[in-house]
């Protein structure tokens, strides 16, 4: 049977891959392609832009500006990924469905919490940064929860999944053992994803980074404003030294949670 | 109990995990202890009457409450509203069009497996240095958010389309180009080697060879960004790079709360029945 | 006295009739085997002895009580424990609290999250530990440890429970012959230490005889014979697995 359908897999994924193709070329006719579609100092701008590259300013005041504003980016990233996670916990395990006993019940609080997993998610930071400014003004906890929510319905929806994906023997080894729902969710479910959500976790922890950066965007501190206030100056070389900060810090996370990955046991 | 056994002590060694966990908490206590301390932020004086007031204006000005005719009833803004998704579709498609092909173009030399002669038994001294260019770029294609590129890239281009996607194709391409190249570095090289040893030339390693054993992967990930810059592309067009974003950006300043809701909308919509397509490719490709 | 009876009973899945009307009883203190080929409905009886799947028709009184009056599992807990193969285990947490989740059943939910920080009834944890010979990999990773070591954490595990019947559905079956052996030797010991009950499934005759004062030999969901160890014949077991044969074609 697996080697009849093999030969349909394969036809399926060419089927795939030309109908991503004939999306990609409807989608080049949008653009009327002339000369027009660049400002007339573009070229001139290319090229500041890039020998800013060359020669990123490297001045003490800018390196420290830098140093002060790449602190601000992980707080917000850190503070949004604490409310993520408690989003994430709460709602992820309601909505994997393993504390319900009925199956009624269970079917429809995950439907609902997964629902409210994927609306969250589905709506970028900064949209919901917009709005949280537009309510409670420039107030850094506007940027924590524009953060946290979003990035709480994404490691919500990927812990209920977890959970759900649990091996099944050890979890009914507790239950004989006389263990409730909950405890059964403390001495097995959680245990059980821990180490995957960790590696997960790292790696939001990583993208939470650049959000943060760009939370600046809606008037909040940190590397991106800096970015922003360098470009309206036209000052290039200052822009570089920034990027290369959030480089730097992107990369030494990265680092940090492959290392970890590395280390973690099941 | 009837033998006292002697507790065996738990040995504590000073492990990788555990500076990572004291590092946890000391960038947790760092961070809140800033916004707390230094930022002077206090939870509960988010909820005073000022800020009610906003928050009822705000919530009643989006469901419509002031209006008399809120934008979401309205046929003209719906066709607009539709218009702007259509055109945001297309530049989300263009975006990870671009990316894919770039990321295609570079991804052979950037996989370690190909640097180092094990998939092709081919060794060139330049090997390593494409390497490591690449992946240079890839890194900071990945790091660098793709608001950044568009702030830069609309001194260049007139806003639009086009420099929105490039924006997302520019941060794309070092996401789908890191995934593609670790794909390749863990696929089977045994095949590939006996295809390289029987004589065949490099791009018949890589037409009978690589991309059979690689394009399922390939094609998940590609999916899957294309649901992340699907959700992405609102945020380009805060910066006038056009799509819906723009539009956002531009109701939200002029107080159009109706806008906001039905260009909301639009957008969660729009961003359902990506993730919904994407997950059914994403079957098929399997 | 009977700590479990069984009358006339039945379990269907579907069309397939796994157990059909099977009546007896176990005396408490006994070693019981369940052998039998593949299908024959060992694992349906342990689970409805384990209260984990409810019968179609019969009656099964455990300790003179029908199993549907005991309220919720840590009722039931004080009365079976179940052992299965070494999966049973969660390989994240250190063998300690692999352990002491036998006490799960008696601990409310703050106590038991609070163990998990600082474990509470160590003393218990560690008398297992050392009955079973792993006193000195207490705080080790279940995941690190070998198949027949993750075997007897289980069995520390149900010394901490203590209930007085344990169940045991193939314990051995993916362990090599001499640490299946070495598990079995212990189980038995330790089922005699503490007076409890033991019924085990087993693939292996041998074992069977060697471990068990009474054999109970199922066949297409029916008792083909239940006697003691003793008066088991060569005949007996070729009538057993033969037949199988024989129905099979």
């Amino acid at each position: 049977m697996k080697e009849l359908l093999a030969p349909l897999k394969t036809h399926n994924r060419s089927v795939l891959t030309l109908l991503l193709l004939a999306a990609f070329i409807w989608s080049l006719f949008s653009v009327t392609w002339s000369r027009d579609l660049v400002h007339a100092g573009g070229w001139t701008t290319t090229v500041q832009i890039f020998e800013g590259l060359i020669k990123p300013d490297l001045s003490p005041e800018i390196v420290a500006l830098a140093i002060e504003s790449s602190w601000v980016t992980v707080v917000y990233a850190v503070t949004g990924m604490t409310v993520a996670l408690i989003i994430a916990f709460i709602f992820g395990i309601l909505g994997s469905g393993v504390l319900f006993s009925s199956h009624a019940v269970r079917v429809i609080a995950m439907g609902i919490f997964r629902g409210i997993l994927a609306t969250i998610r589905a709506i970028h930071e900064l949209v919901w940064a917009l709005l949280f400014v537009a309510v409670i003004g420039l107030s850094p906890y506007a940027a924590v929860f524009a953060l946290g929510i979003p990035y709480g319905g994404i490691l919500g929806r990927i812990l209920a999944d977890m959970i759900n994906d649990v091996p099944k023997e050890p979890i009914q080894a507790l239950r004989a053992a006389g263990a409730s729902r909950l405890q059964c969710l403390l001495y097995g479910y959680l245990p059980l994803v821990r180490a995957n959500m960790i590696s997960y976790t790292m790696y939001r922890f990583e993208c939470s980074i650049r959000s943060s950066a760009i939370m600046s965007f809606v008037g909040l501190g940190g590397l991106g404003y800096q970015i922003q206030l360098s470009l309206s100056d036209l000052n290039y070389d200052e822009v570089w030294t920034f990027l290369f900060f959030l480089i730097a810090i992107v990369v030494l996370i990265d680092a940090w949670s492959n290392s970890l990955r590395k280390r973690l046991v099941l | 109990m009837k033998n006292k056994v002697q507790i065996p002590r738990k040995k504590r060694r000073f492990s990788f995990v555990s500076f990572s966990i004291l590092l946890v908490f000391a960038l947790l206590a760092g961070s809140w202890g800033h916004i707390l301390f230094i930022e002077r932020a206090h939870f509960f004086e988010l909820f005073n009457e000022r800020n009610l007031e906003y928050a009822k204006k705000f919530f009643s000005g989006l469901f419509g409450f002031q209006e008399e005719k809120p934008a979401f009833v309205d046929k003209e803004s719906w066709k607009n509203a539709i218009q702007l998704t259509y055109e945001t579709l297309q530049m989300s498609v263009m975006a990870l069009g671009f990316a894919t092909i770039v990321a295609m173009l570079t991804v052979i030399p950037a996989s370690r497996t190909i640097a180092d002669g094990t998939l092709t038994v081919s060794k060139r001294w330049y090997h390593w240095i494409l390497f490591g260019i690449i992946r240079g770029l890839y890194i900071f294609s990945r790091a660098v958010p793709e608001l950044v590129f568009a702030m830069v890239i609309v001194f260049i281009f007139k806003p639009g389309i086009l420099p929105g996607a490039i924006a997302l194709a520019l941060h794309n391409f070092g996401i789908i180009g890191k995934l593609c190249a670790e794909v390749i570095e863990d696929t089977d090289a045994r095949p590939i080697r006996n295809l390289a040893s029987a004589g065949a030339s490099n791009a018949q390693i890589l037409f009978y060879g690589i991309i059979p054993a690689v394009m399922p992967k390939f094609l998940t990930y590609i999916l899957y960004r294309g649901e992340v810059i699907m959700r992405t592309s609102i945020v380009v067009g805060f910066v006038g790079a056009g799509g819906l974003g723009q539009q956002f950006k531009l109701s939200l300043s002029y107080f159009h709360y109706t806008e906001i809701t039905l260009l909301l909308i639009c957008y969660i919509i729009l961003v359902f029945i990506a993730d919904f397509i994407s997950e059914g490719f994403r079957k098929a490709a399997r | 006295m009977h700590i479990v009876e069984i009358n006339n009973l039945s379990k269907q899945f579907g069309r397939k009739i796994a157990i059909s009307s099977l009546s007896f009883d176990i005396k408490k203190g006994e070693t019981v085997a369940l052998i039998g080929p593949s299908g024959a409905g060992k694992s349906t009886l342990l689970n409805i002895l384990a209260g984990s799947i409810p019968p179609d028709t019969g009656i099964y009184l455990l300790d003179g009580k029908p199993i549907q009056q005991y309220k919720n599992r840590r009722e039931l807990a004080n009365k079976i424990g179940v052992i299965r193969q070494q999966f049973d285990l969660v390989p994240a947490l250190p063998a300690i609290h692999n352990v002491l989740a036998g006490r799960l059943g008696e601990w409310g939910f703050f106590k038991s999250m609070l163990s998990l920080f600082v474990p509470q009834d160590k003393q218990a944890a560690a008398n297992a530990l050392q009955r079973v010979g792993l006193l000195d990999k207490m705080h080790d990773q279940t995941s690190r440890m070998s198949g027949g070591e993750q075997q007897r954490v289980a069995m520390a595990r149900l010394l901490v429970q203590n209930p007085e019947v344990i169940l045991a559905d193939e314990p051995v079956a993916s362990l090599d012959p001499a640490r299946a052996e070495d598990i079995l030797e212990m189980l038995t010991k330790l089922v005699a230490e503490e007076k409890q009950t033991l019924v085990m499934s087993l693939h292996s005759v041998e074992y069977a005889k060697k471990y068990f004062s009474r054999i109970v030999a199922l066949r297409d969901g029916e008792i083909f014979f239940d006697l003691p160890t003793e008066d088991i014949t060569k005949e007996h077991l070729t009538g057993l697995y033969s037949l199988k044969e024989l129905s099979q074609e």
